[in-house]
């Protein structure tokens, strides 16, 4: 009675226009963890330069119900 | 988006603008800093009462640097180093929470949990601000591993609980001293909902004070130095770190990498096994690691938070591009990881317990090792022996005491791989936990056991020019009736991977022996002594039950608890670690040395690395001898 699990992919979502840095039209905006925590970045999917960085939650994808007093 | 300047290029002028102090200076109170984390990790090691820090050095110290600069964690201890990579977040996360304009002089905030700091929840990170001039100017921090925090199974480590609830005392962020007074309220939280209160007490008391020791370490330095000076230094430290970090990532190939590993099973039952996959994409001086494709979060409490991968990813990344890099939160400047929320390496709450966290995240490693070796050709690392395969057990004597024997009677320390350097070592800890290897003698003491075994066993290095190191070989005897928690998760495929053509390591077991008539001699280690064993982990053949790669699984759970009678035997054999380079190509004495030191049989030299040795190791060791002319036809059929 197993139940079927796909194994999760991180959610990409395309960003209109091209990488200032190497023309690539396949920016993607999603979430990071890196130094400092996490990030909502809009990153070049071809050359990996971020065009946009901005903190995201403490937790990333967790919320505490605590956060909603 | 230029590139920063360099900082051996920087002029002495700009150091100073840039980190408030000249660069003498700056590496003086450095390693002052160093000196502090190291002299309160002492201090703690020396008063702890609880055998997992006095035997295990189960935690590590830092210090972060000011809310208003993101909480750098610039300096970190010499110890267990998945610690060390989570309690940047973890500060950053806790004082946050908590609001960093709620705490005074003389506060230890503590936090456990393991979404919000990492690790797991024994795991109670200790956090006391450092105030200058009215405010907080830095943060010194102790994470310590506690013997218990409450949930199903005394002391925690076991794969077999299904969520958060059952896992364990989740706190967040925290008072447990307030202005140097303890807040009673937090203690008797604590001491309500955990086992073994009488000793978490008086640890409880000796963090407080080590982390009084970093606070007075600290204000030395501001005192004497300037706390520009002292801010720069944090702040220089960092840099440094993302500095090497930069160019060590820069020697890599661009492209986009793959690699993965394998967890066996999860604590209900064998159906399903786990794959920690992961894609590096590397371009210039970033990295980006994603995980996606790897398998959904555990049913049971395997898992670990993404924090902990985050450790791996720079774990890995540290070792195989470059080891002298200074670990701090400078490390991962240039990496980012990826993931989607709730795999068995970033899951969530409260389905997603997180327990065995490090066989989790020590499989991000494995799987970045798997990656980035073919990549990096003689620079690659072979794998180490995997799975702590983490042993508990506990009872009553037969005069009525109660006992307890944690992380000590398994396969909890075992071997590395082989590197450029040469062998791998054979009897240590994973590569990202970096702990002690606790005393026979304090083993014996504390719990009925008598450790008859600890030893290299023969024929487990994987083969290479250079050698993996050994698998361990571990026989005790329990003097009591027992019941026994088994943890070992990477007994599947190998572990103990081969790097730059090497071979793995083979994969181990455990096995129980039930009583024996009087008997107290030694158990053999031929192939024909297994079947006579009740077989518990690890792919046998089926009939002598001995390891067999082509054999079954055995389920370490398919007995939640491990009930054995008194005079039991319990066999744990780690996995052996992988080589490096072709076995062909090793030097024909360090393969006698092998065989004089029985890590390689005569067969083994023969088979494995094409060398003829003659004579009898056990009888006449020093009578050894390489047949030269044999070997040169035996190693030209190869
Ligand atoms: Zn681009």
């Amino acid at each position: 009675m197993n139940e079927i699990r796909e194994n999760p992919v991180l959610e990409r979502i395309p960003v209109d226009g091209p990488c200032p840095r190497c023309g690539a039209e396949e920016l993607r905006r999603y979430p990071v963890v890196s130094e400092g925590g996490w990030f909502q970045v809009v990153k070049c999917q071809s050359c990996l330069y971020s065009v946009d960085r901005e903190p995201w939650s403490r937790l990333g994808p967790i919320q505490l119900l605590s956060d909603s007093l | 988006m230029t590139e920063p300047a360099r900082l051996r290029e920087i002029s002495d002028d700009e150091f100073t603008a840039a980190y408030g102090s000249d660069r003498f200076t700056s590496a003086v109170i450095l390693n002052r800093l160093r000196y502090a984390v190291e002299h309160m990790s002492t201090g703690f090691m020396r008063e702890a009462f609880s055998p997992i820090i006095r035997d295990w050095y189960d935690f590590a110290c830092t210090i972060s640097g000011p809310p208003e600069r993101g909480y750098p964690m610039a300096v970190v201890s010499n110890s267990l180093v998945v610690f060390l990579g989570t309690l940047g977040d973890a500060v950053r996360n806790a004082v946050e929470e908590y609001g960093p304009e709620n705490l005074s002089p003389g506060d230890v905030l503590i936090c456990n949990d393991p979404y919000r700091g990492g690790t797991h929840v024994n795991d109670v990170c200790f956090i006391r601000p450092v105030f200058a001039g009215g405010k907080i100017v830095t943060f010194v921090n102790m994470r310590a591993h506690q013997l218990d925090m409450g949930g199903t199974v005394p002391g925690g480590f076991s794969a077999t609980k299904s969520n958060v609830y059952e896992n364990g005392l989740v706190i967040p962020p925290v008072l447990l001293w307030s202005r140097d007074q303890p807040v009673r309220s937090t203690f008797s939280l604590i001491f309500d909902n955990t086992r073994w209160g009488g000793m978490l007490l008086p640890d409880f008391k000796s963090i407080h004070q080590q982390l009084k020791l970093g606070e007075q370490l600290v204000l030395e330095n501001i005192e004497r130095y300037g706390l520009d000076a002292y801010l720069g230094t944090l702040t220089y430290a960092c840099d440094t770190s993302a500095e090497r970090m930069r160019d060590a990532i820069a020697l890599v190939p661009d492209g986009d990498y793959t690699g993965s590993a394998l967890i066996d099973a999860d604590g209900l039952d064998d159906t399903v096994d786990y794959t920690v996959r992961v894609t590096l994409r590397k371009r210039g001086q970033h990295i980006e690691v994603d995980l996606s494709g790897t398998s959904p979060q555990a049913r049971t409490c395997i898992n670990c938070g993404v924090l902990d991968a985050k450790t791996a990813v720079g774990v890995a990344l540290t070792m195989l591009l470059d080891p002298e890099v200074p670990f701090t939160s400078g490390t991962w400047r240039t990496i980012d990881l990826a993931t989607p929320p709730g795999t068995l390496v970033s899951s969530l709450p409260p389905d997603g317990g997180i327990m065995m966290f490090w066989e989790a995240s020590g499989a991000v490693v494995s799987a970045i090792f798997d990656a980035l070796n073919p990549v990096l050709g003689e620079k690659g690392v072979a794998g180490d022996y995997g799975s702590t395969n983490t042993h508990n057990a506990s009872g009553v004597t037969a005069g009525g005491t109660p006992w307890t024997s944690a992380t000590q009677c398994g396969g909890e320390h075992g071997p590395w791989g082989a590197t450029k350097e040469g062998d791998g070592d054979s009897y240590t800890v994973l590569f990202f936990l970096n702990n002690l290897d606790p005393a026979t003698e304090t083993i014996e003491h504390d719990a009925p056991v008598v450790m008859l075994r600890k030893e290299h066993a023969i024929d487990t290095g994987g083969a290479g020019e250079f050698r993996g190191g050994a698998a361990n070989l571990k026989d005790t005897l329990w003097l009591s009736a027992a019941n026994h928690y088994l943890s070992p998760f990477r007994t599947k495929v190998p572990s103990g991977v081969g790097a730059n053509g090497g071979k793995a390591g083979p994969n181990g077991a455990m096995w129980f022996f039930p009583p024996r008539e009087g008997a107290r001699e030694l158990l053999g280690t031929s192939a024909e002594v297994y079947a006579g064993s009740i077989p518990v982990a690890g792919v046998l053949d089926p009939d002598s039950k001995a390891p067999d790669p082509e054999g079954v699984y055995h389920y370490f759970a398919s007995r939640p608890v491990w009930r054995t009678e008194p005079g039991t035997v319990l066999r744990c054999l780690t996995n052996g670690g992988g080589g490096w380079g072709d076995p062909l190509a090793r030097d024909p004495q360090r393969v006698l040395a092998d065989v004089r030191n029985a890590y390689v049989s005569v067969e083994g030299a023969a088979r494995d690395y094409g060398v003829v040795v003659v004579g009898d190791p056990h009888h006449d060791p020093e009578g050894l001898r390489i047949d030269e002319q044999a070997t040169a036809e035996l190693r030209a059929r190869r």
